[in-house]
Order: structure tokens, then sequence, then C-alpha cells
């Protein structure tokens, strides 16, 4: 199976969607253990990212990974935009030129990304962050190759962002609070959730065509 | 003579704006730049703004880097790493207000960037009472 | 070694840019510089130790320099305290 320009162009738009729709729930989650900025930003910056890829044709998944990296670069104030933004740039320069993919590939660009995202906000796993999200559904992903079940991704996916409110919080503005923190899902996870869900939704429906 | 040129980073403008005429008074000779805010003037940081305070102080001796909270730091981190890692931009981990105060001295006696640093991360310690 | 009581005359007393013109011109004398006020006691070298309290206008503190040009020094002080240099 090939992942092309159409599908990641969805894959961005229906998250920028379930964002705007889903707004007010990561501002809760962020009320409750950061500074409340996550909804706000996250909806922001990939509306910005939607109005951009939408008037842009793209001739490589490189370019069209590059301009949403630096589109949340600039347009997401808190310390999701430097986070995802990396995240996209990291992805964006392993898949280069191609204008598609395997699912190997792409597997291995995300990893690319995880790594930028750990080496940026200096979090490992169990921290309560977003990592706890990608960290698990990516090492899945590596492991089945191309023959990914998107329906357990969206599980595992789903299952690790709820794990994270058992966790106690050790990175961002969370670990001021310290067990404080215990009992509310991380609002990284929660966005990064979505990322997930909504990657294994339109890859879900290529396989479908 | 050249001085070590110091940025202010906050999630505020009008923040680092205030900070910023504060030290002009002071100390006028050395090389001070801000950024603070998002580009559409909301409260956070914008990677590419440090990244052009940065370079609009840039000179020989170096660059040190005084940030509030938070994303300021992980902007400024990329904003330096878009700059090339060079070694002559640095991160002073002080209190904003206090620790710039104390480098944009340091600063104009000519002091070299590891003073400057020392001076400012010393801030930390400082008994205001 | 000298040591000397001055009154301090700088209008307003030790504030922000007086600190900052005693620790440029410190930094390019060698002697050992220090001031009492009261308990405390300041490194007039060092802009964190001035920034740790305050040298009000009126106030006599008593200053000690040792090295080699401790007589410029405790001239220049004398006249930086008096509201006289620059």
């Amino acid at each position: 199976m090939e992942v092309g320009i159409v599908e990641v162009k969805l894959w961005l738009q229906k998250l920028n969607r379930k964002l705007q729709q889903e707004k007010e729930h990561l501002t809760d989650l962020d009320q409750a253990i950061g500074d409340g900025d996550h909804g706000l930003n996250m909806a922001r910056g990939f509306k910005e990212v939607s109005i951009k890829i939408e008037n842009t044709d793209y001739e490589t998944l490189g370019a069209l990974l590059k301009d949403t990296g630096m589109t949340l670069l600039t347009k997401v104030g808190g310390a999701s935009g430097p986070l995802y933004g990396t995240a996209f740039l990291k992805a964006a320069t392993s898949i280069g030129d191609k204008s598609s993919v395997t699912l190997t590939d792409l597997s291995e660009a995300l990893e690319a990304a995880l790594e930028g995202i750990k080496a940026r906000g200096k979090a490992n796993l169990l921290d309560k962050t977003m990592i706890d999200v990608w960290e698990p559904v990516i090492h899945y992903m590596k492991e089945n190759r191309e023959s990914i079940d998107w329906d357990e991704v969206i599980r595992l996916s789903n299952e690790k962002m709820e794990a994270t409110k058992e966790l106690e919080a050790r990175k961002g503005r969370a670990a001021y609070l310290g067990k404080r923190s215990i009992g509310h899902i991380d609002p990284g996870a929660a966005s990064s959730n979505y990322f997930f869900v909504e990657l294994a939704d339109v890859l879900k429906g290529v396989i479908k065509e | 003579m050249n001085y070590v040129g110091v940025v202010l980073l906050s999630h505020s403008y009008d923040l680092v704006k205030g900070l910023e005429a504060l030290l002009k008074q002071i100390q006028p000779d050395v090389p001070l730049s801000v950024a603070g805010g998002t580009e559409s003037g909301e409260i956070g940081t914008d990677v590419f703004q440090i990244k052009k305070a940065i370079e609009s102080v840039m000179n020989p001796k170096g660059v040190v880097i005084l940030f509030d909270l938070g994303s300021a730091l992980i902007n400024a981190e990329l904003a330096i790493e878009m700059l090339g890692n060079n070694k002559d931009i640095r991160l002073a981990d002080a209190p904003l207000v206090e620790g710039a105060y104390a480098a944009i001295i340091q600063s104009g006696c000519g002091s070299s960037i590891e003073e400057v640093i020392k001076a400012a991360e010393g801030a930390k310690a400082l008994n205001k009472l | 070694m000298m040591e000397q009581e001055i009154t301090v005359t700088i209008k307003d007393g030790l504030h922000a840019r007086p600190a900052a013109d005693l620790v440029k011109k410190l930094g390019t004398v060698s002697s050992a510089v220090q001031l009492y006020s009261g308990q405390k006691e300041y490194n007039p070298k060092s802009i964190i130790s001035l920034m740790s309290g305050t040298i009000k206008e009126g106030e006599t503190i008593r200053v000690v320099v040792t090295g080699s040009d401790e007589e410029e020094t405790m001239a220049w002080l004398n006249d930086f305290f008096a509201g006289k240099t620059s």
C-alpha cells in the first residue's frame, strides 16, 4: 500500500476539523494541569495549515510536510508549536522528494518525528506527555510494516492516551503540580491521539477503495 | 568596543518592551533586542522572531538569551539550532528581570560571554531583602 | 590597605545607573574593594552583590581598598560617591 499526497492532505484536513471540534475539550484538559492554551493553539495552528495546503499544489510529500511544520512553528504560540512543528519537519526530511511512500516508509518518518519531539522536549516515555501516545503507536506500526491493522492503531492510541491519566507529570507546566497531575489526561497525549486516529481513519478508507 | 549582545525573550511583547526600556536607560551601549508574543500579537513565543532578534545583536563576543518560561526555552533552542548551533549564542538560566539587569551591566563592562552568563545566573541566588 | 568612611551624596543613592558605572569602573582596577553599609558587606565589582541591597543618599559607608592601585581607586571612589564622576 502506498500513501500519497492526496491521503496526507486529507489526513491533515480531517485532523484540522477534529481539532476545531475538540478545541474546548483540549482547553479543558489543559486548564486542569497546564496553562489552558493547548486547544486554542492547536486549533489556530492547524487552521492555518489547512488554509495553506488547500491552496497549494505539492509535487512531493516532503514539501507538503515541510509547509505544515513551518506553519505550525509560526502560528502556534505554546510549546506545541515547536514540538509538532519539529515533528513534521523531521518527517519531511525523512520522506524527502517522494510523492508517495510505503507504510514502512511512513512509520520510519513518524519515528524520525518522534525522535525530534523527544530531543526538542527533552522528555521520555511515562513523563505524561505526547510521547506516551507516539512511542507505543509507532512501535506497533514499525513492527507490522506493510500489514498495519488501523483499528488496532486507533485502539492502542486511545488506550495509551487514557493511560496518561494515571501518570505523574515530569515535563512541562504540569510538572509543577507533581502528584496533583494524576487523574487528568495529558492534553498533548489527547491531541496526539487525534493525530493518529485521523491518520488511521484516512488510511483505513484507502484500503477499502 | 564590542559588547556581548543580549536578547530578552518572553511570552509577552509588552513585558520585554518594558524591560528593554528600563535596561536601555541603564546601559545604552550594549546591543539589546527583544522577542515576545506570537506573530499575531498573542501571548506566546515565535521561533522566527527569536531568530531575528538573535541575528540583530549577533557579534564576535557572542549573544546571551534570557527567557521567561516553558515554550520560550523550546523555541529559543530551536532558533539556536536554525542558526547552526553557533557556540557563541548561549542561554542564561536566570530570572528574566534581575538576570537581564545583571547581564546588561556586566556586558557593558566589556566582559566575556562567560562572565555575562555568570552575572545573569548569579541573580538566581539574589536575596533582595 | 586603605580604609575610609565616605558619605554618599549621589542623588537618590546608588541606584541602577550609578551601580552600573561603579561595576564598570572597578572592573578596570586591580585592587580589591569592599563596601560596608550597616551589617551588609558588598563586593562592588559584582553587580549581583550590589543588587542585594540599597545604599541610600546621605548614608555613610565604610570603604576598604587593598592593592597596588589603592590610592587612585580610593580617590576615584570619593569622587564617585560624591556624585562627581561622569
